[in-house]
């Protein structure tokens, strides 16, 4: 299993390279030209040339890869050419918010659908089912940026109880969380159903496997099995969706802090395509996808402690 | 192996078999007919008509113009002239929304066509050439894309090339089409250990025909699977990136830009976002059924049940 975890551990490192090559490889193919975005109406021939040689841009298509590679390794991503500001702090000021949505979103969808999937599996016929049946259906039917919209609708526009705008006072947890409240909602329905089901699926899968009858054979009591033997196999699905499913998170947290409009990475991204800063675009796609390459060596990894049955070659 | 192939030959397929070729017509209706027998599918297919039906004669369909402005009646609610009322430019919805089903089709087929032929190709490559350098190469290639949150790839793809309807469908087959080689290659690796495979290498084929008369042709149920649900996410994103501003531009009537107009005027003509809102829904809930019973009806173990 070690082996396994190595192998799978350093083949993350040929991949981000080639993300930081694809990366680098979109800001050549972009159109315009950096300096005059930067400079506006004052662009004399002189100002452009210095900027064009401070950031690298008269020289040969390599050599920039190769500064652009240096930099990141450093942990220099560049300056944003609107604001001046280095795009290193201007993500770190827009992560915490992105964490806090997602992290959140995701462990209360989690608790929720595991719990649902479970109580739906353990009791066959009970309204529960009906119940994650019609919310994985409405996870399904309703994308995450058209919930936010409609919940926006709803609690901020047709019965104004939620605040609809910002992330909330820095400093005042109350705020915060009453404006975490929808956008935490909307993001976070769709992985409700899906993972009530999957847990369904699963959990029945097991509740008919052999040890389980052996446990009830033993005597053990029917919530011991059911929730410290049989869930523990039954999440394993889970683990590797929500490993895959941080990429789609953090997707969707860029429609929903549009929406809400948090600071947060999405936000940030967005913003800067549409200003055509795109230092500030490469940087904030690069630290979204090194989170989601994180995420999934992590479930990976956890999948094959959860599952010792699993051989790995 | 050589005496292994030799006599694989010899067993194998008498020739009149061997020469015989399904119409690929009589898959499709024989697929067809297998998925509407299971429950959700019907359903799911008949919204998927509608929706086609509306995408091919929207003219015909829309009550109006689906750019007619009438500013006399702007943001006017539904009523009998205007089913679904009208936007902030006296715009009439309904138009607009049966019109905007041409956009989502488009981009739905649009992209899982490119993204399947590219991704399908590469995966049975690799597949087939397991183990070599070429293999590697290609897995590493669909594993940097697969890096990436997939729509914040498409946005980035999208700033570069710049907002339009086919740039959109370029972006998001760009990042869809490692999904399939996934899925191509895993099948491919347990396809090319079947006797036909090896009777194909045995009478000398090139690579090439191989993978395209006698691979291909038998790995694409799961990939057929794949297609439905992919469609439906497609149609998702193309209306995430319009509504960002960065997909479908104005005054195209797509779903994702009434939406973005209706998140506008929320306040006070909520109808603006609602009926775009329902129009992504019911696709969504279509291609989920239809892919469902897809996935049932192309796999064995499913259908005994």
């Amino acid at each position: 299993m070690l082996k396994y975890i190595i192998k799978r551990a350093l083949w993350v490192i040929p991949t981000l390279l080639g993300v930081l090559i694809l990366l680098f490889g979109l800001t050549y193919l972009m159109p315009g030209d950096p300096a005059s975005a930067m400079l506006g109406p004052r662009a004399t021939p002189e100002l452009v040339a210095e900027i064009n040689q401070r950031m690298h841009l008269d020289r040969a298509m390599p050599v920039r890869l190769g500064y652009y590679l240096a930099g990141v390794v450093k942990g220099d991503l560049g300056t944003s050419v609107w604001s001046g500001h280095k795009v290193s702090s201007l993500l770190a000021e827009a992560l915490p918010h992105t964490a806090l949505l997602a992290l959140t979103s995701l462990g209360i969808a989690a608790v929720i659908g595991i719990l649902l999937g479970a109580f739906a599996a353990v009791r066959r016929n009970s309204p529960i089912g009906g119940c994650v049946t019609i919310v994985s259906l409405l996870g399904v039917a309703v994308p995450d940026f058209v919930a936010a919209l409609l919940l926006m609708l709803l609690f901020c526009v047709l019965v104004p109880i939620l605040p609809a705008l910002g992330a909330g006072t820095p400093g005042d947890p109350v705020d915060i969380l009453m404006h975490l409240i929808l956008p935490a909602t909307a993001l976070g329905i769709g992985w409700v159903g899906y993972l009530a089901r999957l847990t369904r699926e699963s959990m029945l899968d097991v509740l008919d496997s052999d040890y389980i009858r052996t446990s009830r054979a033993f005597a053990i009591p029917g919530k011991t099995i059911t929730y410290r033997y049989a869930l523990k196999n039954a999440v394993i699905p889970s683990i590797t969706v929500i490993g895959l499913g941080v990429g789609k998170l953090l997707g969707g947290a860029v429609f929903v802090e549009i929406i809400f409009s948090r600071p947060g990475l999405g936000k940030l991204i967005v913003d800067s395509v549409h200003a055509r800063d795109f230092p500030v675009v490469q940087g904030g796609i690069l630290v979204a996808t090194l989170l989601f390459v994180l995420a999934n060596l992590i479930a990976d990894i956890s999948y094959a402690f959860v599952d010792p049955r699993i051989q790995y070659e | 192996m050589n005496t292994e192939s030799t006599q694989q030959t010899e067993v194998g397929c008498p020739p009149g078999q061997l020469m015989f070729k399904r119409k690929w017509t009589d898959t499709l209706r024989v697929t067809f007919r297998a998925v509407i027998k299971v429950k959700g599918g019907l359903w799911g297919g008949i919204f998927i008509s509608i929706m086609l039906i509306c995408a091919i004669g929207a003219q015909w369909i829309a009550p109006s113009d689906p750019n007619a402005q009438d500013i006399m009646s702007r943001f006017a609610a539904p009523s009998r002239d205007h089913f679904f009322g009208t936007d902030y430019l006296g715009r009439d919805i309904f138009s607009r929304i049966v019109y905007g089903c041409r956009i989502a089709v488009l981009v739905a087929f649009g992209t899982v066509t490119f993204s399947s032929v590219i991704g399908v190709f590469l995966g049975v490559v690799s597949g087939y050439n397991e183990g070599k350098k070429l293999d590697y190469f290609i897995i590493w290639l669909f594993d940097i894309i697969r890096s990436f949150p997939q729509i914040i790839l498409a946005l980035g793809i999208v700033a570069v090339l710049g907002p339009s309807l086919f740039n959109v469908v370029i972006a998001l087959a760009f990042t869809a089409f490692p999904f399939y080689g996934r899925i191509a290659r895993a099948q491919t690796l347990s396809v090319k250990q079947a006797d036909y495979v090896k009777a194909a290498e045995a009478m000398g084929l090139k690579p090439f025909q191989i993978i395209m008369r006698h691979i291909t042709p038998n790995i694409m149920a799961p990939v057929i699977v794949c297609l439905g649900m992919d469609m439906a996410t497609m149609i998702v994103w193309e209306s995430g990136l319009s509504f960002l501003g960065l997909g479908v531009r104005p005054p195209e009537a797509s779903w994702g830009i009434m939406l973005r107009n209706g998140y506008k005027y929320m306040q006070t003509s909520p109808w603006m976002l609602l009926w775009p809102a329902l129009a992504i829904s019911l696709a969504m809930i279509a291609f989920s059924l239809f892919s469902e019973g897809l996935r049932v009806a192309l796999d064995p173990k499913e259908r005994e049940r």
